[in-house]
């Protein structure tokens, strides 16, 4: 089913903390709803979820315009930031959520042997579910979003809390996952990375506004404005009246033959382990450039280049 | 001291007995103070659960109030219901001046805002996200009511333990409102302070002794019912 929001308004303490002109989520694609902390992420996926009442606008799920409060049953599902589990089993859990929707007995049964299988959570069926680790909290959390089979998934920073080998096997199952049990996804994020590696589409929302959206290739590569390049790691330097946008490892120093120069006070050299990257200042902004010179000391001027063919430009 | 020990002779002569006078005492204070509980778990666990759950105006003043309530002096409580039931007043046409139903009335008004706010305090320590993600798997409201106060039925235990403990125990609206008639109105409370002013001390401290036991019984029941939950 695809999503789609109209002149969506939400008012929250009177301050107006999301505005979405118009936003379509394509049926059968996963999309990453990006941004910082604070933008208006989670508010955007309550929206959809007829948690959070608009003041104005209308969401539509499938087509059809959705009524105010939370969606007709078996529309969405919904993995919360932090997983919220009931007194009982992990098992009594997802028995719950799906005899809410309808699902009883054997049917039941079949589809959490199922989707813990595919989880990797067979061993946590049995236990307390709120004795549960971070991890296994937030994977539990996951799989009883995916057993209910929705047409639309949520999922509100699904990895939040998972850190090291468990969240780098998550990134890497979590997609295979999402086509076997999930419609269409919507999952919000505030890392890129991880919104590269599950997604197909990209949504990029900044101060409660829609800055970007559509293929992440497209929204990543020709950041549609400087805030959006910015939050995604652009370098935004200046370049006679206008700006140019420098993307993520491509400023380099010393500038050798880039078309693109600036000259750079030195206040600094980091060691990465695989390179090392220049600290310093070019035009009052402090900026970093890989740099694949011998040695450096702080005050030093350097100049720092790009190639023209990977920089993008705004302004004049 | 002594008078302590005769009157724990005396309490334990009494049960033994199976005096009819105390029997029919004891009898009312259960029944009265266990109804005006149960009604005050009726109104003061959903208004408790709206209250934590919920934003609107006025909810900080309603919040105020409960919390007032939960320390409002019985007899105060008894002598506003006593202005509204007495046959003068506003009620007066009613007839519930010292019957049963005037008591149970103004131990309702007592036990509702302890319950409420203990309700309260009980939901707001439940995962902010609870209602919302049974409101996502479909869950109505009646469904959701039941399945948060589930969660938060050691909270909710809590609160029945805090109600009944306040109205057992009080004894300025019982008697402001019943009157303390013999055979009609008299609970433990009210009939300690008929035996005190006769001279009676044993007689006294034997039903306090038994109003003691019986608010013990009672807690010991509800805190097994909250262990076992636990466990």
């Amino acid at each position: 089913m695809d999503v789609a929001l109209h002149d969506v308004s939400v008012v929250r303490g009177g301050r107006e903390v999301l505005v979405v002109p118009a936003l379509a989520f394509a049926a059968g694609r996963a999309t990453a709803i990006l941004g910082p902390n604070g933008a208006g992420k989670s508010t955007l996926l309550r929206t959809v979820a007829g948690l959070e009442r608009p003041r104005s606008g209308s969401v539509s799920i499938g087509g059809q315009p959705a009524r105010s409060g939370p969606r007709p049953a078996g529309a969405v599902a919904y993995a919360f930031q932090q997983p919220v589990f009931l007194r009982g089993t992990v098992r009594s859990n997802f028995h719950l959520a799906l005899r809410l929707r309808g699902v009883h007995g054997g049917s039941s049964r079949r589809r959490i042997d199922e989707v813990a299988a595919a989880c990797g959570i067979e061993h946590l069926l049995d236990r307390d579910a709120h004795d549960l680790s971070g991890g296994e909290g937030q994977r539990a959390n996951l799989a009883r979003a995916l057993s209910l089979r929705a047409p639309v998934t949520l999922l509100d920073e699904p990895l939040s809390g998972i850190d090291g080998p468990v969240r780098r096997q998550l990134l890497l199952d979590l997609p295979w996952l999402l086509r076997d049990f999930a419609a269409t996804t919507l999952l919000v994020t505030h890392e890129l990375e991880e919104a590269l590696r599950l997604a197909e589409d990209l949504v990029v929302v900044l101060d409660g506004k829609v800055h970007a959206a559509g293929p992440k290739a497209e929204v990543v590569r020709r950041p549609a404005d400087q805030e959006t390049a910015a939050f995604l790691g652009f370098t935004i330097l200046p370049r006679g009246r206008g700006a140019v946008a420098v993307p993520p490892g491509m400023l380099r120093a010393p500038a050798g033959e880039s078309g693109l120069t600036w000259e750079m006070s030195v206040t600094g050299l980091v060691d990465l382990g695989t390179h090392r990257e220049v600290a310093g200042m070019v035009a009052g902004m402090r900026v970093s450039a890989r740099w694949d010179g011998a040695s450096v000391t702080p005050g030093e001027r350097v100049t720092a280049g790009a190639n023209p063919d990977d920089v993008v430009r705004f302004g004049a | 001291m002594e008078a302590i020990w005769d009157g724990l002779r005396e309490a334990i002569r009494l049960i033994a007995t199976g005096d009819a006078t105390l029997r029919e005492v004891a009898l009312r204070t259960i029944l009265v103070s266990g109804c005006a509980t149960l009604l005050a778990m009726a109104l003061g666990v959903p208004a408790g659960y709206v209250l934590a759950r919920t934003r609107f105006p006025g909810r900080t003043v309603i919040l105020a109030l409960v919390n007032t309530g939960m320390g409002m002096p019985p007899v105060v409580i008894g002598l506003v219901v006593w202005l509204l039931i007495v046959r003068s007043g506003p009620f007066g046409g009613l007839e519930l001046v010292y019957t049963k139903r005037a008591m149970v009335i103004a131990q309702f008004l007592i036990a509702t805002p302890m319950v409420a706010g203990f309700t309260v305090a009980a939901v707001q320590s439940l995962p902010r996200e609870l209602p919302d993600l049974l409101a996502t798997l479909g869950a109505g409201r009646l469904r959701t009511l039941w399945l948060v106060s589930r969660e938060a039925q050691l909270g909710l235990l809590a609160a029945v333990m805090a109600g009944f403990g306040a109205v057992v125990s009080e004894v300025g609206a019982s008697m402001t409102v019943g009157g303390n008639l013999q055979g009609s109105t008299r609970v433990l409370t009210t009939a300690i302070v008929t035996e005190t002013s006769r001279g009676d001390n044993e007689r006294a401290i034997a039903l306090g002794i038994i109003l003691l036991a019986m608010a013990f019984a009672v807690n010991l029941l509800l805190t097994m019912a909250q262990h076992r939950r636990v466990r």
